[in-house]
């Protein structure tokens, strides 16, 4: 067979061969530095050193000579306030003992009480919360609605959930509950699917594993051994438990739809997509494709992954989804979606299209070629600088420790990423908002939280076998705020679902309190609603989620504190 | 005048290699030939049997001819492999190239899916291409085409640098040569450590290419590729379509028009070029997505559904990427 010879077909670019040259080709070079884009000389995030914060706790995996796949993927952390005193608690996961992993001593996780001085002191033991199994993850919800949130953490084997017994300790009560979820677990999230004002709780499962199906995965010429590709694992069905509201629960995986679909599931959001007041789950697998769950109501949910563009590369490709969360970043009234994968990817923010799809704008906004070569976990929405735009904060890192040797471009520790937000896109300033977006790290978990009640977020970030990191926000503050904890009478009681919205004289703003989003982590509960320099909130509305459903609309707010609002009561305090 | 050092020459040892292997395998081949098998057909007769015992014995120069003629008036087939491998090694021996394109033909007509013969095509076709490259240092040393040929060896052996300056010097001998300006563009694509302007320079160096050869589909292509990554939409859909116009049978520059007309939610008009990408290319993934999105969204569903089952399909048999980790002793693929 002659082989036509031309220019065109000699030279000619595939389209693959093309991406690929791009993935090795392009660096981060192209984002010049940006100047004068934040005000004061403060940078924006600071570190709070171990000796400061008292947080000396860190995380190990065990990491072996077998690279068990798990040893690469946690654990995650969480601000919530166990005791009710209106301060900031955090909680950290670490991956103790399993099939494949006995620590001596026993690695347990930790739960710091907030000292309302800028330090925390380790309360774990006392409350009671050590877990002590190969954890993975945490999410923080009031089940029971008796005002204190309970923990449930995720973990390799099976999963605890602890409720809080209101007097600084927890009860191990995950048999009761009937919420043991065997298998490999990842992020979890608390939600009212069926709108009965309880909150329900949905776990992802990663992939069908065990030490015996552990495999043994080489790379490179000289065949060194390494973390296989969650590719080679088999998918499995996460969880989905309706809280019969009597302490226990019900698996209604299948009935609901969910189980059907057999996934590789890292991170989860409760969002509503298509505003009909039915919670939604993104879901973001690795190496198969994300799941979209709509909410269809009477308790089923369609994956409509495919079809809403949210489930593939723009190529066809599945990524490796891991960190999600979802946003009206836009303030067109849609909730948008957010999906951090792994190097060479991008991730991507999806843009509610108001019909059930998206349009993926990570290139348009920059976020494309900054994450060109990253690998993103624990994400955020949330406004830092409390100008009354969403921010999105990114912690990264790859889960490969020898990508080094493979790919020269990627690194295996990475930074933090910091995108500033304007109500209608982002730009990337995180070469100049401090040593902590230069510093290369393994995050996994990342979770967000005032825990010195000054109206600026802070940033917790969970370290894959190494010290947590605790981020102090050093310019919201500088601008005027509200803060808001709702509680949730005939609606959910973490309020999950419900919408704020508010003018501040030309400011109009409108949030969503999404269940989850990050990865492994979970969040403040409260609301901070940045107005910039104005000087006053006109008015505030809340529109309950269902069964509630009401919308309560307050006047005459304070501004620079946090207030509380429960359902029902037409007042603040 | 200095014969340049040729990084294209540097593994002559594979051409004596690949010769060794070949009189390997055909004198394997020789030996487990039936010497005188009867069969329905015409019997091969003495002057077959004696042109098989000349090439086993190495006497080429005599068995090549005898060769020639003997096969065509065997109906054995399994003479006739034998004897044709025989050819090829016989042939190679006394650099009779056309002969040995002759028997090589005739094997892969009758015999397409036999390793042996396989094998041998390989070998024997890069014998042949390392041979004409030596020719071309040997003969022509300084051409402008010694020089591309040099540059693309460099390029594939990853020296960047040293691969821009050949390019450099044949267009020091001819500004117009095709071709030329894209590899630079293609080169500066591909490093791995690129100036930070380097899809800047990329984007002159392949309309420099089009401003010499208009015809040059690649170089619409590639534009069409940089615009796209910079959501420059309306530059992506034009260079597309320039380049599915120039090459009919290019399935990626449909595709690539399809891809950015989806993007800016055309998808009625993305439609058709994805229609075509589908045809040119039933096995790329991104061409079914792409199309099942269209249809999804301009109402057509089922058809849509269609695509996104053929596309799930081939994503459920796609091998992870080259280079990560894979487990041992066993093919990497999702379980089922």
């Amino acid at each position: 067979m002659k082989t036509r010879i031309s220019p065109n077909n000699i030279l000619r670019f595939t389209r693959r061969q093309f991406l690929f040259s791009l993935a090795g080709g392009v660096s981060l070079a192209g984002f010049p530095r940006l100047s004068g884009a934040l005000p004061g000389p403060l940078y924006p995030f600071e570190i709070v050193p171990p000796e400061v914060s008292g947080i000396r706790w860190a995380h190990s995996s065990g990491k072996s000579p077998e690279h068990y796949l798990p040893e690469t993927t946690g654990a995650g952390c969480a601000f919530l306030d166990y005791d009710n005193d209106g301060w900031m608690d955090i909680y950290f996961v670490n991956s103790g003992k399993c099939d494949f992993f006995d620590p001596s001593p026993p690695l347990r996780n930790a739960l710091y009480r907030n000292n309302r001085d800028g330090t925390f002191t380790d309360v774990t033991e006392k409350a009671g919360v050590a877990g002590g199994g190969y954890g993975q993850g945490v999410a923080v919800g009031d089940y029971d609605g008796d005002g204190f949130p309970d923990l449930y953490v995720t973990q390799y084997g099976r999963n605890i959930l602890y409720h809080n017994n209101g007097d600084g300790t927890f009860t191990d009560v995950t048999d009761k509950a009937g919420v043991g979820a065997p298998g490999w677990s990842s992020s979890a999230v608390w939600f009212d699917y069926d709108n009965d004002g309880k909150l329900d709780l949905f776990v992802c499962q990663f992939v069908e594993f065990s030490k015996d199906k552990n495999k043994d995965c080489r790379v490179g010429e000289d065949a060194k051994r390494g973390y296989c590709i969650p590719h080679v694992y088999r998918p499995t069905a996460s969880w989905l438990f309706r809280n019969n509201g009597d302490g226990t629960f019900t698996d209604v995986s299948k009935a609901c739809g969910i189980a059907a679909h057999l996934g590789k599931a890292w991170g989860v959001v409760a969002t509503d997509i298509n505003n009909d007041g039915l919670m939604d789950l993104f879901v973001a697998n690795d190496t198969v494709a994300n799941f979209l769950f709509e909410n269809r109501g009477s308790g089923k949910f369609e994956e409509i992954g495919e079809p809403a563009g949210v489930a593939y590369s723009a190529e066809g490709r599945p990524r490796s989804g891991m960190g999600v969360d979802s946003a009206d970043y836009d303030q067109d009234g849609w909730m948008d979606l957010f999906v951090a994968n792994v190097d060479r990817e991008m991730y991507s923010l999806y843009r509610n299209n108001h019909d059930d799809s998206f349009e993926d704008a990570a290139g348009a906004t920059g976020i494309g070629g900054a994450t060109r070569l990253m690998s993103g976990w624990g994400l955020k929405f949330f406004d830092f600088d409390n100008d009354g735009d969403l921010d999105l904060f990114l912690a990264n890192g790859n889960p490969d420790d020898l990508i080094e040797q493979i790919h020269s471009q990627v690194k295996y520790q990475e930074p933090p990423l910091l995108f500033r937000g304007n109500g209608k896109t982002f730009r990337n300033i995180s070469e100049q908002s401090g040593p902590i977006f230069s510093q290369p790290l393994s995050a996994r978990g990342m979770a967000i939280g005032d825990f010195n009640n000054d109206g600026g977020v802070d940033v917790l970030i969970s370290v894959n076998n190494g010290a947590p990191i605790l981020l102090r926000n050093n310019v919201g503050a500088q601008n005027h705020w509200l803060g808001i904890k709702l509680f949730g009478r005939k609606s959910n009681p973490d309020a999950v679902g419900a919408r704020v919205t508010y003018q501040a004289q030309d400011l109009k703003r409108s949030r969503m309190k999404v269940g989850g989003g990050s990865y492994l982590s979970d969040h403040d509960p409260r609301l901070v609603l940045g107005v910039g320099k104005r000087t006053k909130i006109d008015w505030l509305e809340v529109k309950w989620p269902l069964p509630g459903g009401t919308t309560e609309r307050f006047t005459d707010l304070p501004l620079d504190r946090y207030i509380t609002i429960v359902e029902g009561q037409g007042k603040w305090k | 005048m200095t014969t340049p050092a040729f990084s294209f020459m540097s593994n002559n040892r594979c051409f004596s290699l690949g010769c060794t292997l070949l009189v390997l395998v055909s004198f394997a081949s020789l030996a487990q030939t039936p010497q005188t098998k009867a069969s329905g057909g015409v019997n091969p007769g003495a002057s077959a049997q004696h042109a098989m015992d000349l090439a086993k014995a190495g006497r080429c120069g005599e068995a090549v001819p005898l060769l020639k003629k003997a096969i065509p008036q065997s109906s054995d087939k399994d003479f006739r492999r034998s004897a044709g491998l025989a050819g090829v090694r016989c042939a190679m021996v006394k650099n009779q190239f056309d002969a040995a394109d002759d028997f090589l033909r005739m094997l892969n007509r009758e015999f397409p899916n036999d390793p042996e013969v396989l094998y041998a095509s390989i070998h024997t076709y890069s014998d042949l291409a390392t041979h004409a490259s030596q020719q071309l240092a040997t003969r022509a040393p300084n051409s402008a085409q010694a020089h591309e040929l040099n540059a693309e060896a460099l390029e594939v052996q990853g020296k960047w640098e040293q691969a821009s300056k050949e390019y450099q010097k044949v267009l020091q001998q001819n500004p117009q040569l095709p071709g030329i300006h894209f590899r630079v563009g293609r080169l500066l694509l591909s490093e791995p450590n690129p100036p930070a302007d380097a899809a800047e320079q990329a984007k002159k160096e392949f309309q420099r290419e089009l401003e010499i050869d208009p015809s040059n589909a690649g170089a619409e292509y590639v534009l069409g590729e940089l615009a796209r990554e910079a959501q420059q939409w309306d530059e992506a859909v034009k260079h597309f379509t320039r380049a599915a116009k120039l090459d009919s049978s290019f399935g990626d520059a449909y595709l690539g028009l399809g891809v950015a007309l989806v993007s800016t939610k055309k998808f009625s008009e993305a439609v058709p070029p994805l229609e075509i990408a589908v045809k040119l290319e039933p096995e790329n993934p991104a061409a079914h997505y792409n199309l099942a999105i269209a249809y999804t969204r301009t109402g057509r569903k089922q058809e849509g559904d269609r695509e996104f089952a053929i596309h799930r399909e081939m994503v459920q048999k796609t091998p992870p990427a080259q280079g990560e980790a894979q487990p041992q002793g066993q093919p990497a693929t999702t379980p089922q």
